[in-house]
């Protein structure tokens, strides 16, 4: 249970009958930029509501910093700085009489007001009614807001959502800092892969409810990436070859495909196909896309849990993923 | 406690610019008017009785109105900017928050009794009556007494502010509540029990000789009544918002 910041154990949260929270498992280590990533409508809101209080899980547990979120809630959420959905604000106040309402329950030095601005850039646009910001500058405000009590965990859910490109960089930049200059651990939320991908170091993907892939980003990208196609003469024969080498590529237009093998197995079976005097016209890795990961994983997961084990192509990306 | 004071204060900094304080006004301006179209005389009584004439509107229907508004006021900035998802992500108690938006509602609504009075006695000034003659006991019983009444229904509407996320509908809903008033005031059989009524009811009664309808209940009864329903709203709305899923 050590240096876990969150851990839920068969987190569940029903509606109407259909969860949509299901039995999910969540681990966040210290440090991490954990990106939460899924399509809308997969619970990463609701999760995220559950981990703050917000709302009650039908069963499960949640625990934070090795605290029982049932019996501590507010000692944890002392330690905890959120963003949920979309900014909360006071439009008729400017930045700094919202950070103010939040800062006298915080109880933290005025100072921290400036600093947090400071830290968003909104310094000088604070003084103005925060109902004439745009989306961004609220964005960057809720930021803010979220850290205003020094948290040592940051939980962020979609935070660029509806920004346009600059906006998407810029809070994106705020976000990797963290970590480094801070020391915070962040849990960020998002439906874009692409964008978790930029600024994640440890990936959870859950979809309908159910985490279907919890690891580092580098572990995440390895199991997407990386077949070694190695087009040479007589591929059939080179087959047996690789079998007796303790690989098993398939065959795919003349092409010996291998998944998942490392360095050392590639120098040894390219010695043992040269030693049998086939022509190695060419070693290529191919990765495929994230993307495509993705999309195989939330499609494998889509169409009932059982056939995964079963279809060739969605077992052998299973056996990755338990890897 | 200091979590307490925490968060009334930041609940004050909401109300800064709350141009719907401003329709407060309103009421002292009105009781103005009607004060200073009395014909109050010279005698011992003339201030009681320009007191009684402008309680009249006053207690009638502004008080209970405001209440409404005010609690929908504490309400509204929560569930027009999202705030209510992020104060509760706040390390405070839910009690805490929901006690510390009452004790602001209370607030204002004293705030408007005390500027009642103050309209009370400019118009008093205006109309020359003898400072040396106000009664200064039997009105301070008579506002606090008008507060106290308030708090049944300032607990009622937060329930149903922070209830309903709209601003406008626990408005209405209070006001069509208050318009009976006239009426229910004189029913010896509901005017007690009814929110919107004990202001009226209890500021009259307090400290007078005005007995007919439901103003003849002696005072403890009605302020039984009034502690015992503020309680109840208060723990209904305590009990709601606790289980408040945002
Ligand atoms: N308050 C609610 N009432 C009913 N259904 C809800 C509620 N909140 C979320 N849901 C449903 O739960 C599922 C997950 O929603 P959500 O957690 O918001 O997804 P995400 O944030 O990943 O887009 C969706 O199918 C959504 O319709
Ligand atoms: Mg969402």
């Amino acid at each position: 249970m050590t240096n876990f910041m969150i851990e839920t154990r068969n987190l569940t949260k029903k509606y109407k009958g259909t969860s949509a929270v299901n039995a999910l498992n969540l681990s966040i280590p210290q440090g991490e930029i954990y990106g939460f990533l899924g399509p809308n409508g997969a619970g990463k809101t609701t999760t995220i509501r559950m981990l703050l209080g917000l709302i009650k899980p039908d069963s499960g547990l949640v625990r934070m910093f090795d605290q029982d979120l049932k019996k501590d809630r507010i000692s944890i959420l002392r330690r905890v700085g959120s963003l949920v959905e979309y900014p909360s604000y006071y439009g008729h106040l400017n930045a700094i009489e919202n950070l103010e309402t939040i800062r006298s329950i915080l109880n933290v030095d005025k100072i921290r007001i400036d600093e947090v601005l400071h830290t968003v850039g909104l310094t000088k646009d604070a003084k103005r009614p925060v109902k004439g910001y745009s989306l961004g500058m609220k964005q960057r405000l809720g930021i803010a807001s979220a850290l205003l009590g020094s948290p040592e965990l940051l939980i962020l859910d979609e935070p660029t959502n509806g920004l346009d490109p600059s906006g998407i960089l810029e809070i994106r930049e705020l976000i990797k800092q963290m970590p480094k200059q801070q020391g915070i651990t962040v849990l960020v939320s998002s439906h874009l892969l692409s964008e978790v991908e930029q600024m994640a170091s440890s990936v959870g993907i859950i979809n309908e409810g159910k985490m279907i892939f919890q690891d580092s980003m580098p572990n995440l990208q390895r199991q997407a990436g990386s077949e070694i196609h190695i087009s040479l003469s007589q591929p059939e024969a080179a087959m047996i070859i690789a079998r007796e080498q303790g690989c098993f590529p398939r065959l795919h237009q003349d092409q010996l495909i291998f998944k998942g093998i490392d360095n050392g197995q590639i120098a040894r079976l390219v010695a043992a196909l040269v030693d049998a005097r086939h022509s190695i016209y060419r070693v290529e890795e191919r990765r495929k896309s994230l993307e495509q990961l993705f999309m195989t994983m939330t499609a494998n997961a889509n169409s009932a849990e059982r056939s995964i084990v079963e279809a060739p192509r969605g077992a052998g990306l299973r056996k990755e993923v338990a890897q | 406690m200091k979590t307490w004071i925490a968060a009334i204060r930041s609940e004050k900094i909401k109300l800064r610019r709350s141009y719907v304080l401003g329709l407060a006004v309103i009421d002292p301006l009105l009781c103005v008017l009607i004060g200073l179209m009395s014909d109050l005389g010279t005698a011992p009584e003339a201030w009681n009785m320009l007191f009684t004439i402008m309680i009249a509107l006053h207690a009638l229907f502004f008080l209970p109105i405001l209440t409404g508004i005010f609690a929908a006021l504490v309400c509204r900035y929560e569930h027009a900017g999202g705030g209510w998802k992020q104060i509760l992500s706040l390390p405070v108690t839910r009690n805490v928050l929901y006690t510390s938006k009452f004790v602001i509602v209370a607030s204002l609504v004293a705030l408007n009794q005390v500027l009642f009075f103050a309209t009370v006695l400019g118009v008093g000034l205006i109309k020359g009556l003898d400072v040396s003659l106000i009664p200064w006991g039997d009105f301070g019983m008579k506002l606090l007494a008008g507060f106290v009444a308030c708090l049944p229904l300032a607990a009622l509407q937060l329930f149903v502010s922070a209830w309903w996320s709209s601003f406008a509908a626990p408005m209405v809903l209070n006001v069509i509540f208050t318009i009976p008033n006239m009426l229910v005031v004189n029913s010896e059989v509901f005017g007690p029990y009814y929110p919107w009524a004990q202001p009226m009811l209890v500021m009259m009664r307090a400290g007078g000789e005005y007995d007919f309808g439901a103003f003849g209940l002696p005072l403890e009864t009605l302020l039984i009544t009034i502690g015992g329903s503020s309680l109840v709203f208060i723990l209904a709305g305590l009990t709601y918002f606790n289980r408040k899923a945002v």
